[in-house]
């Protein structure tokens, strides 16, 4: 039996091939480099990596998982439109029909809440890993925004989504979600009128809910993705360290090294990195960033399947307006935030939410030294590391406390204690 | 008589750098102001379109039982208004059983505070007092009177003190 190569390359050989892979399987490292560049689907990438952005430890994979998991949530979103009608009459019954009628329905409502789940995860992440490898100092300060952005982007879009199954979760989620709107200051109540449509949870609340979630979001998604990768490759590839002798030969000549083998297109200006390149520190995109994109992709499908077959998204019974669960307790990513406004709408649902974010935005603008770029936890940054380690700390401990600590309405009890309710 | 092309009765001749300024000047001024109109009514009417001009919700005045059909000494809760009808001898109130933190339907329990709010752990008292938590307020006391055919109607945009009663003479 003839190997999957030489079928590949008989294909690429005829008329029919070559018009539509105009170069055939690349030999050489040229002929690498122009598969990336000919290719549509290929050319978003650069023709040649860093060896430093190739290690697995550099990134941990975590900003093309999100886009993976963004892929698998826009695809299997389309497949549960084709059975969901954003009404409240009909809405729940739509889930249930999707999970115990639709053939697969069960598996493709998993594969969309649990890659949702595993998306804000990974986003979230992903921003630690930028952070601690001083990923948004200049020239990068301007991606750390848009990546602020897709972190926002992917809060807002997990929270409009768990809000169309119209069960308990929805109802009360988006109860608290528009009340806490409207304490922000002097809009807040006009926004709460126009998210809801009305003054109550009603059916034009889940319409514009629906269309925030399937339309608008996933599109202005879309467009900082894009503009978050296109900056990428402009800002000279990912974050690293800089080689100091090649910066200074270029400073004292005011020339580029003479043995590039790219146009000058590709290159960044001023201190980036792609300016202090050394071509022996690179390889060609292909086969060696495409391979392990691939890979990358297969084990996020087998974990996001894995999750899927094995343990079912939770449904919970039918919104009723006139009982909420007890305690109601939001996913576990909002958890965090429910503890804080149990202690104050205000600070906890707007300022200290509103803060945070002004405070991510203003950081590389604060933080613009360039000493420790591209090293994880670097020595010259004690202070930055620290205070960022604080603040996920408290992130992180708010999220437990209100997962495993809090009770029926709302009180203290012990993760062990009978009374515990700890959501899914 | 010859008359130069100076004199005053002749045609005025064209001052192409003046007539060019305000010519310009015209110009942009319009193309600004349209540009901006466009701009800014679309913009407008887009966001306006999204503000309701009716509302289909149920109204805000509700028409509970009569009064015998609440126990004396009680609080009812009535789940399509998520409010509670408070029976105490002749004297009706009504009670909004929202918690005014954020919105969840308060649980109504034995004890000191009878009033727990399950989403924030809000605690009021038997007249909606705040007693802990979060809710910068207590719970929102109505009006009732009482229609002609002799049924408690409960105003819900008509706010109330705690000390208000309906008091129905037997």
């Amino acid at each position: 039996m003839k190997s999957l190569k030489q079928i590949w390359l008989k294909f690429a050989g005829t008329r029919v091939g070559q018009s539509i892979f105009r170069v055939g399987l690349p030999e050489s490292n040229l002929g690498r480099m122009q598969a990336m560049v000919s290719s549509f689907l290929l050319h978003l990438h650069p023709a040649k990596v860093h060896r430093h952005s190739l290690q697995f430890s550099s990134t941990l994979g975590l900003g093309l998982i999100s886009l993976y998991l963004f892929l698998i949530l826009c695809i299997t979103g389309v497949a549960l439109m084709f059975f969901y009608v954003p009404h409240p009459d009909h809405a729940y019954d739509n889930m249930k029909d999707i999970e115990f009628v639709v053939s697969a329905g069960m598996i493709a409502r998993n594969m969309h809440r649990w890659s949702a789940h595993l998306m804000v995860l990974c986003v979230f992440l992903h921003m630690c890993r930028v952070f601690y490898t001083g990923g948004y100092k200049p020239p990068r300060e301007f991606n750390w925004i848009v990546g602020v952005g897709l972190f926002v982007m992917t809060l807002v879009l997990s929270f409009t989504g768990y809000l169309l199954p119209w069960d308990q979760l929805a109802f009360w989620a988006i109860t608290v979600g528009t009340n806490i709107a409207g304490y922000a200051p002097v809009v807040g109540k006009k926004i709460q009128f126009l998210l809801l449509g009305g003054n109550i949870v009603g059916e034009s609340s889940l319409l514009r809910f629906y269309v925030l979630h399937v339309i608008l979001l996933p599109a202005a998604a879309v467009f900082l993705i894009a503009l978050h990768l296109w900056r990428v490759r402009k800002d000279g590839g990912l974050s690293r360290p800089d080689e100091p002798d090649v910066l200074v030969q270029q400073v004292e000549t005011g020339q580029l090294a003479t043995s590039k083998t790219y146009g000058l297109m590709e290159l960044a200006r001023g201190t980036s990195p792609a300016v202090g390149l050394k071509p022996e520190d690179e390889v060609p995109a292909w086969p060696h960033l495409v391979f392990r994109e691939l890979l990358l992709f297969l084990a996020t499908m087998v974990v996001v399947m894995f999750l899927s077959v094995f343990w079912n998204a939770p449904l919970e019974a039918l919104a009723n307006p006139a009982h909420p669960p007890n305690p109601a307790k939001a996913p576990w990513y909002f958890l965090g935030l429910q503890e804080l406004t149990a202690y104050s709408a205000f600070w906890g649902g707007v300022a200290v939410p509103a803060l945070l974010l002004v405070a991510l935005v203003a950081l590389p603008y604060l933080d613009r030294k360039r000493a420790g770029v591209g090293v994880w936890f670097a020595r010259e940054r004690r202070v930055a590391v620290t205070l960022f380690t604080i603040c996920v700390v408290a992130a992180v401990i708010l999220t437990v406390i209100g997962t495993y600590f809090r009770g029926p309405n709302w009180g203290w009890v012990w993760p062990w204690a009978a009374s515990a309710v700890i959501p899914h | 008589m010859n008359q130069g092309p100076s004199s005053p009765s002749a045609p005025p001749v064209p001052q192409p750098d003046k007539g060019d300024s305000r010519r310009d000047f015209i110009w942009l001024t319009l193309g600004w102001l349209a540009s901006l109109f466009a701009l800014g009514a679309s913009g407008f009417a887009t966001l306006r379109s999204l503000v309701p001009n009716v509302l289909y919700e149920p109204s805000r005045r509700f028409k509970a039982g009569r009064p015998a059909d609440y126990p004396d000494d009680t609080a009812t809760f009535i789940e399509e208004v998520r409010l509670f009808i408070v029976r105490k001898g002749n004297a009706y109130r009504a009670m909004s059983g929202i918690c005014p933190h954020l919105g969840c339907t308060v649980n109504a329990t034995v004890g000191r505070y009878p009033y727990l709010c399950p989403c924030h752990g809000s605690h009021f008292d038997p007249d909606g007092a705040v007693m802990s938590g979060p809710s910068p307020r207590g719970l929102t006391w109505h009006a009732v009177t009482l229609s002609k055919d002799g049924r408690l109607v409960i105003d819900m945009d008509q706010a109330v003190t705690h000390d208000k009663t309906l008091v129905i003479q037997a």
